[in-house]
């Protein structure tokens, strides 16, 4: 017998070749639906779907959205396979990235007030939800705020959780301490806000800066805060739901929070061009402190360094954003190689769009997930 | 290689097991080489395999080169094995990095094959249970067709597209996106 009719005939075999596809070409997986009905059978399976995510684990990158110094958002396909749908962008930026979903807030921004009309995209389905404004916990203005559009699940792998519900932290300092606002698509509206006073009995009086990332690590959200005199971290645990605040040593500098490969907490900085990254420990006697994980020489993979400051990373994936005075830059630790992302020398701050795009095809798939084009984790 | 345990391997080295492709030539294996192959350890567990193993779906011109992949890869089996009693020994560990440097140089030319070798190299893994066979060719097929269109797969396979032109044109409305 002819051995590709033999092997297009084994259902088993036809599935462990789709399996291997790369999960960064989406179109690869459309074209082979298109080949025959078993196929399309084969590749309509949630089964099939969910296979295919456990197996490639970390969603890949299919693009990033850029935040330049005019806030305006854009997300640039980085997957030449990718192409988001819907999403009106236009005046608006983007706050963050995660769980397939992204977080806009429209512009003018107000930096001090809770007032901010925020939305939340699916670039793969195309659905835009507009989130309903906040209650006001105070009449006092907050100092400064930031926010993640995050996974609802807690004890989820995040494999295949992307259709589901999503939550929006919204954390905002005043005079008092700092709060932290859920809003649940679940519940469709927002939870009583969590307060917790300043750091030290307010020695410290933490701020927050908009658009600094955030990283997610143990089931908790972590964001930077800084005062005067030094800077923390302000955890708010998803479980929990309570608020943690810590100070960070002097030594890790002005840098980005991150998630390392193992799913822990981490930092990097770019400092000349040395890239430092940290992780955050326990020590014998069980407290918590950053350890220098890894230095790495960007002067191998870059011909200028002139200012290079870390200002994102695509979490636990060992790639980070890297801007300089040629440019924004991605370096990935994994290839020790440097690719341009674009001439801008203006991008304030990079979101990865990560993700699973796996074609959701007709009657089969209703069973898992609604039929919307194209389903992903 | 540790010194411990290395009188077994020579016995289990010395165990040959005869395979008999459909064709109905003989080939003679080491059991070590023969037990890549989950479907004949499971024979040789079960004491089935005097007289020889038929394999009446495999050709011998395939069995030769699953052979050639199987003592390949046993050696690199075995090698692992003796390593790890010395991890600590960093000759070992330089050792290692170049057998495994051999092994992917290995695995790649061994790939060099016309398409038909490849897809019976595929039948023949899943009928044989080799893993990392089944793994090797079939990621070599999932990225041979980058780029490739539906018809062009269709050949690849020759596969007669069933597909109504209503039921395609429904999945290019539902995943308009790829094609833009």
């Amino acid at each position: 017998m002819d051995p590709a009719a033999a092997l297009a005939g084994i259902d088993e075999l036809v599935e462990e070749i789709l399996l291997r596809y790369p999960p960064d070409d989406p179109a690869r997986l459309v074209r082979a639906a298109l080949v025959c009905k078993r196929w399309r059978r084969i590749l309509a399976d949630a089964g099939f779907r969910r296979r295919f995510r456990e197996r490639h684990r970390t969603p890949p990158m299919l693009g990033f959205l850029l935040r330049p110094a005019s806030l305006a958002a854009s997300l640039t396909a980085t997957s030449s396979s990718f192409r988001p749908r819907g999403g009106d962008l236009r005046g608006r930026c983007a706050l963050d990235s995660r769980h397939g979903r992204v977080l806009l807030a429209r512009l003018p921004l107000l930096y001090n007030r809770l007032e901010n009309n925020l939305s939340v995209w699916d670039p793969i389905t195309g659905e835009h939800l507009e989130l309903p404004k906040q209650p006001r916990h105070a009449e006092i203005v907050p100092f400064g705020w930031n926010a993640v559009v995050l996974c609802a699940s807690g004890a989820c792998e995040h494999l295949g959780c992307h259709r589901g519900a999503f939550l929006v932290v919204v954390v905002c300092a005043d005079i008092d301490g700092v709060y932290v606002h859920v809003y649940s698509s679940e519940a469709g509206a927002w939870r009583d806000p969590t307060f917790a006073a300043h750091y030290g009995g307010g020695q410290f009086q933490f701020n927050l800066y908009l658009f600094d990332p955030s990283a997610y690590a143990a089931n908790a959200i972590h964001f930077m805060l800084y005062s005067d005199m030094r800077n923390g971290i302000l955890e708010y645990n998803l479980g929990t739901q309570e608020i943690t605040q810590d100070l960070l040593p002097d030594d890790l500098g002005r840098g980005v929070l991150t998630t390392t490969e193992n799913g822990g907490l981490g930092f990097a900085r770019a400092d000349g061009s040395t890239l430092y990254l940290w992780s955050r420990e326990a020590d014998p006697g069980g407290f918590m402190i950053w350890a220098l994980s890894r230095t790495v020489d960007l002067g191998t993979m870059f011909t200028c360094l002139i200012s290079a400051h870390v200002i994102g990373s695509v979490h636990g994936l060992h790639v980070f954003f890297v801007s300089t005075v040629d440019g924004l830059f991605s370096v990935d630790l994994k290839f020790g190689q440097a690719w341009k992302v674009c001439n801008d020398r203006d991008i304030r701050n990079v979101f990865p769009y990560t993700s699973f795009c796996t074609p959701a095809l007709g009657e089969v798939s209703t069973v898992e997930e609604p039929n919307v084009g194209t389903s992903s984790a | 290689m540790a010194s411990a345990g290395s009188g077994d391997e020579k016995a289990a080295a010395a165990a040959m097991i005869t395979l008999i492709s459909s064709d109905n030539e003989k080939f003679e294996v080491t059991e070590a080489t023969a037990t890549l192959s989950q479907t004949i350890r499971h024979m040789i567990e079960d004491g089935c395999t005097d007289g020889g193993v038929p394999l009446p779906n495999v050709t011998s011109k395939i069995l030769a080169r699953v052979i050639e992949y199987c003592k390949k890869h046993a050696t690199a089996a075995a090698g692992e094995e003796g390593s790890s009693s010395s991890f600590s020994d960093a000759a070992f560990l330089e050792v290692d990095r170049a057998f495994l440097e051999e092994l992917e140089e290995f695995d790649d030319a061994f790939l060099e094959v016309d398409r038909a070798t490849l897809f019976d190299l595929i039948l023949a893994a899943n009928y044989l249970d080799i893993k990392g066979l089944l793994n090797l060719t079939c990621q070599k097929v999932a990225d041979s067709v980058k780029g490739k269109t539906p018809e062009q797969i269709r050949e690849m396979y020759n596969i007669v597209n069933d597909l109504t032109p209503e039921e395609e044109a429904e999945i290019r409305r539902e995943t308009q996106w790829a094609f833009e």
